[in-house]
């Protein structure tokens, strides 16, 4: 068996005296696409940003592909070219088109010349189905097209695994879709993501494993169906069961 | 939508600045002051006078006169009602005894502009790193950042120029350098004068860049870091793009002072545009019309900064980001 691609080791987090992540462990192999679910200051975006360590761990250990990545050593920049980022709200280069967008990490972090850039650029745009706003600037694409662009931008790295901080809930609910469907398609590709999401669609459809955190813990880890259907903590049940009202409601 | 506003917050979107072609008188002036510096300049520096005598307008005074000695003449027969023509007559005779003095303001106009389109040029390559480290510098470099604004902030630029020039051996040393005060090149009061316009303008640049910079969304630099950029490189790519473009409107505020403080160069001797005025009035007693058309050369400096300013704000704009829309 080789070794996990991402796994948490005792994770701790702290800001001040508030304790945000109180050993945190996990494993996710190549390929799997893990859902973190779990009541808002409960720590998930805390998480994720610990794997790409845009923020720092107060103790444990976090292995990417068998490297310790939060060694004082590691260099983070290195670390970063393997493991792309989505965020909530979007943080597209504003004075970019959707082009240079992508192609900027290609040029500036892998070194590529402009053309070839460019080039790679569009395929990774096909690839979100924004071939045609390539040259569009931000603030002339939707919510929706903003946030492929932000995976296309992820995605042009090449990363190991792909982070997802909450991709959908910046946006209007009738462009949620168009955004679940890009993340399925690249789980069906078999990218390795790790998803802070409450599309529950998604999660049940894509999700190898969801992992249910409360208050800076993991209270709960399974495949969908378990967790869904059988759930094995109370406040597994409890929250799963707020969180369809909520969705019925909207 | 909610989602614009939080990434557009902290901007102030304003208007889509006014056109070049939306002001025609602005642009007629400007570029009947440029073509007459122009022409000047190449006649009195290039070609050595072949035009026309150094010293000599291209506009004639006569029609001046005597259109001012008729309506002076009119003004006196209409008796205590005549006065409206007088003033008319009056401004005729100030174009008529300001024309002889234009050739050499038109020298004092070219050392002017030289000083401050070094100062501010200068200026900025300081104020560049003055202000990325004012927001995204340590401590140490912060501080620094910060005690040199407010020095050369908190003084008198006048100060700062009398110190250089006189306290310090900078004179002595731009004296000796090779080609100095030769042929085009200025003496050596001209260059401790860029000197304290690059130094002085720096700090006041770097405020107006450091609050540009402090409204680039802190996404941006963090997006950046995400894909594997230093942070040196995010904000070199990111975030001073972005922050130069929110900065224009403040720093054409500077290039325009600028315009104007580069008249105390002539306190250490500069043959600027006041400084030349200055000397002329001295000699010729005519303080009223030499100063009046000194006051005119450098209002048609700034319109011409404003609307160079305005044509750059235009160019660089990027549909969504800071002031203009394309």
């Amino acid at each position: 068996m080789s070794d996990p691609l991402l796994a948490l080791d005792d994770v701790y987090k702290s800001y001040g005296e508030e304790q945000v992540l109180s050993g945190v462990s996990f494993e996710m192999d190549a390929g799997d696409v893990d859902v973190v679910i779990g009541p808002s200051g409960s720590g998930k975006s805390t998480m994720l940003r610990c794997v790409n360590r845009l923020t720092e761990i107060d103790s444990g250990d976090i292995y990417l592909d068998g490297d310790c990545v939060t060694d004082a050593d590691t260099d983070v920049n290195e670390l970063r070219k393997q493991v792309g980022m989505v965020f909530q709200d979007f943080n597209l280069f504003a004075h970019l088109t959707a082009l240079g967008n992508v192609t900027l990490g290609l040029r500036k972090v892998r070194g590529m010349d402009k053309a070839t850039a460019q080039e790679q650029g569009y395929e990774h745009l096909e690839q979100v189905g924004l071939s045609d706003q390539a040259d569009s600037y931000p603030a002339e694409l939707s919510g929706g097209q903003k946030q492929r662009v932000g995976i296309a931008r992820a995605l042009a790295m090449d990363p190991k695994l792909l982070l997802f901080d909450e991709p959908t809930s910046a946006l209007d609910p009738e462009l949620v879709g168009e955004v679940v469907d890009v993340m399925r398609d690249l789980a069906a590709e078999g990218i390795t993501m790790l998803v802070v999401s409450h599309e529950m669609g998604f999660a049940r459809s894509a999700a190898s494993d969801i992992i249910f955190l409360d208050d800076g813990r993991i209270v709960e880890h399974g495949p969908p169906e378990q967790l869904f259907q059988n759930p094995q903590a109370a406040r597994t049940g409890e929250f799963l069961s707020r969180l369809e009202t909520a969705h019925e409601e909207e | 939508m909610g989602t614009q506003e939080s990434t557009t917050a902290g901007r102030t979107l304003r208007a889509r600045a006014a056109g070049l072609t939306d002001q025609p008188l602005t642009l007629l002036t400007v570029a009947g002051f440029w073509t007459w510096l122009v022409v000047r300049w190449t006649n009195d520096f290039l070609l050595d006078g072949a035009l026309i005598d150094r010293n000599t307008s291209f506009f004639p005074t006569a029609p001046f006169e005597a259109a001012a000695s008729t309506l002076g003449g009119l003004a006196a027969s209409l008796g205590p009602v005549g006065f409206p023509v007088g003033w008319v007559a009056g401004f005729f005779e100030f174009l008529a005894a300001s024309i002889p003095y234009l050739p050499q303001l038109a020298t004092g106009v070219w050392a002017t502009i030289l000083l401050t389109v070094l100062g501010i040029a200068l200026g900025f390559v300081i104020a560049v790193p003055l202000s990325v480290a004012r927001v995204y510098g340590g401590t140490l470099t912060r501080s620094v950042a910060l005690g040199y604004t407010e020095l050369f902030r908190g003084t008198p630029l006048l100060a700062q120029l009398f110190v250089l020039y006189f306290a310090t051996p900078l004179t002595t040393i731009i004296r000796e350098l090779p080609a100095v005060g030769t042929g085009f090149i200025p003496a050596q009061a001209f260059w401790v004068a860029v000197i304290a316009f690059m130094l002085n303008s720096a700090a006041y640049q770097s405020e107006y860049i450091r609050s540009a910079l402090n409204s680039v969304p802190e996404g941006q630099l963090t997006a950046a870091r995400a894909i594997g950029l230093s942070k040196v490189d995010g904000i070199r790519h990111v975030v001073l793009p972005q922050g130069l473009r929110y900065a224009i409107p403040g720093w054409s505020n500077e290039l325009v002072y600028l315009i104007k403080y580069s008249s105390l160069a002539s306190f250490i001797t500069v043959r600027e545009l006041f400084e030349r005025t200055d000397a002329i009035a001295s000699e010729t007693y005519r303080y009223t019309e030499l100063f009046v058309l000194a006051g005119l050369l450098y209002l048609a400096l700034v319109l011409s900064a404003s609307l160079l300013m305005e044509y750059v704000e235009d160019r660089v704009a990027i549909p969504g980001l800071g002031t203009t829309s394309r």
